[in-house]
């Protein structure tokens, strides 16, 4: 009896947390360790024989090219943090600034050098898929959060209804995808009379074939043919990304309305007690406090929008061609469509791979920046 | 009038028009489009000229589409009982009873949040199947309730939050309920949990909307359509409606209804835990 009562507390605590600790084992940890192992056999349906490397092989044609790739990344966001870190520490903001500036040229380098290396051997189709990732990413998160900003600034005004914009504005967010897709699907069609086309046509512009055009926007848009990266994303995909925008910039917004009001007041009346204009509070004080939100927003934004699945899954046409196959559509085309599992698990742990070297850097930069001490 | 429209917020004013018209749209399409005859949809009009009911009610009797939305309904409540039901005790067991290697435990299940969904599929196919480890309602999952279920059952976003939330509950009540012999149970059943309301119908939300919008998953699991959702019905209604715009914008209205309804009684509690902790979608 005094067993049990001396250990009352640990028992019940390991009772109350079993039943969770079981479940996210299971179905949250354990499969990424699968999926690591999976990756390293001959998989489909059934386990085959143990091929090593050899998925990886065919994926990324060359793997050291994609660690030099990841290393590249992490320069990248390193020459951001230097900048921010140590422009306040150095009188010399000049050199500081010009070395993350080399920095920056450096990443940019070697990404161009361990990319170019990975696609003449690679598998294109899932190394293109990292583009178009790529391009739906970066053009939702700048628009996200761009507009969220904008957005967050008039709400921040002391207006009348307030409460009311923010629930208008996570409409589309709480919407669900499939269903908002659908909608989308419509008002993107190929048809000539649809009201997005005589809108566009309203401006002097001809009907697009949106969803269902394959070519590059700078085609369509400048009439110029490039090939590759610059080329920019497809008609299709920036259909998606529209969808992406519409869904999530009211909740960015929200963010960033939060991140606003936790300025200290105080702030402000200094700023006013000794004359400043309302444009010089806003780019000396507020933006600089913003800022770490921001860029941890688009991290945190990217880790979110690379996972982007259902909402371009269901806006899929058949005459977009493979121009709207981002990443988790390659993955998921692999083992439900093609059947070939071990090649999907090799693709997924890539995409972890690339995923955690951006969460992780994201931890590791921004755990102290985000308070206001 | 003039007190509201000053210089000073005419601009912010103007931007959230645009701003709600542009979110408001689509939405504003669905229901209008919803209401219209076929010729009128095709040809993608602003209003209908007659309203028309009787799409809902096609649509609502045509295709199972009431047995997919009673399917998604009942998939949603026990996703969202089940998530409580493992994620209360946690959370209180997190935040308030001490035993050893808690914190290891918990930061080991932050780990499950660091991964992408679409990794996490191809090995959950395996583990329903049955291929990995034995289960116990029968050999496989298969198009069957459980398989939609249970995966979905264990969130440590969701302990997250409430640990959180149950950490702010002074200690002294815990103190007081233990000198009157009060059991952890009984505390969590009679005290915590009525103090804690507004979270927990916050997560319930969150984990709703969860398990209404889930669709890569039923869709790989599901190859009869006993019990399908209405997002894997509405995908497959999209690639064979053909010109009826009318009845697919139907279709979407009574399926995003019962979120929207949802959405409107707990706005609030929704905004402010968006605000604080930036619910993750």
């Amino acid at each position: 009896m005094n067993f049990l009562r001396k250990y009352s507390d640990p028992i019940t605590g390991y009772l109350f947390i079993s039943p969770a600790v079981i479940l996210i084992s299971l179905f949250g940890i354990f499969p990424v360790f699968f999926g690591f192992y999976m990756s390293f056999h001959k998989w489909k349906v059934f386990k085959g024989r143990f091929l090593g490397f050899e998925n990886y092989q065919r994926i990324l044609g060359d793997i050291p090219s994609f660690w030099l790739f990841v290393f590249g990344l992490l320069l990248l966001i390193l020459s951001y943090w230097t900048w921010s870190e140590f422009k306040d520490k150095f009188k010399n903001k000049y050199l500081i600034f010009l070395l993350s500036i080399i920095i920056f040229l450096i990443s940019i380098l070697i990404i161009n050098i361990s990319w170019s290396n990975m696609i003449i051997k690679g598998d294109d189709d899932f190394l293109n898929s990292l583009i178009y990732t790529f391009y739906y990413s970066f053009f939702t998160i700048t628009f996200e959060v761009g507009l969220g900003l904008i957005i967050a600034f008039s709400l921040y005004q002391k207006l009348r209804g307030k409460q009311f914009f923010q629930m208008i504005l996570l409409f589309p967010y709480i919407t669900p995808a499939v269903m908002g897709a659908a909608v989308f699907f419509i008002i993107f069609g190929k048809s000539q009379n649809s009201i997005l086309n005589e809108f566009i046509g309203f401006f002097g512009y001809d009907p697009q074939l949106w969803l269902f055009d394959k070519r590059p926007i700078t085609e369509i848009l400048f009439g110029i043919k490039i090939n590759g990266f610059l080329a920019g994303p497809s008609l299709a995909l920036v259909s998606a990304i529209i969808y992406g925008i519409w869904s999530y910039t009211g909740y960015y917004a929200i963010i960033l309305l939060a991140g606003l009001s936790i300025i200290p007041n105080d702030l402000y009346d200094a700023a006013k007690a000794e004359g400043a204009s309302r444009w010089q509070t806003f780019i000396k004080i507020t933006v600089p406090l913003l800022t770490p939100i921001i860029f941890f927003l688009m991290l945190t934004g990217f880790i979110n929008t690379f996972q982007a699945f259902n909402h371009i899954f269901v806006m899929q046409t058949s005459s977009a061609g493979d121009s709207m196959d981002v990443v988790t559509i390659e993955i998921f085309d692999h083992f439900w469509g093609r059947v070939k599992y071990g090649y999907a698990a090799a693709e997924g742990v890539i995409l972890f791979i690339l995923l955690n070297v951006l969460a992780i850097s994201q931890f590791v930069f921004f755990r102290k920046k985000l308070n206001y001490e | 009038m003039n007190k509201i429209f000053n210089t000073e917020t005419r601009i912010p004013y103007i931007i959230l028009f645009f701003i709600v018209l542009f979110s408001i749209y689509p939405f504003f399409y669905m229901i209008s489009t919803s209401f219209m005859t076929v010729g009128e949809a095709t040809n993608q009009y602003l209003f209908p000229k007659k309203i028309i009911i009787e799409n809902y009610f096609e649509v609502w009797k045509s295709n199972n589409f009431q047995e997919y939305t009673i399917n998604s309904l009942i998939i949603a409540f026990i996703t969202v009982a089940g998530i409580l039901f493992t994620s209360i005790p946690a959370a209180y067991s997190f935040a308030r009873i001490d035993f050893p290697f808690k914190n290891f435990i918990f930061y080991f299940l932050l780990i499950s949040l660091m991964i992408p969904e679409i990794i996490m599929l191809l090995p959950h196919l395996l583990i329903i199947r049955g291929e990995i480890i034995p289960l116990p309602f029968g050999p496989s999952w298969m198009n069957s309730l459980q398989g939609l279920t249970v995966p979905f059952m264990g969130n440590i976003f969701v302990i997250f939050l409430l640990r959180q939330y149950f950490k702010k509950i002074p200690k002294e009540l815990w103190e007081a309920a233990r000198m009157d012999g009060a059991s952890h149970f009984y505390f969590l059943y009679k005290v915590i949990i009525p103090l804690s309301l507004p979270i927990i119908v916050t997560v319930s939300l969150f984990s709703f909307i969860l398990a209404w919008n889930a669709f890569a998953w039923p869709l790989l699991i599901l190859t009869e359509d006993k019990w399908f959702p209405v997002t894997v019905s509405i995908y497959g209604f999209i690639r064979e409606v053909g010109p009826n715009f009318n009845l697919l914008m139907a279709a979407c209205v009574i399926s995003i209804l019962p979120i929207l309804v949802l959405y409107f009684f707990t706005q609030r509690l929704f905004l402010e835990s968006i605000s604080n902790f930036g619910l993750k979608g």
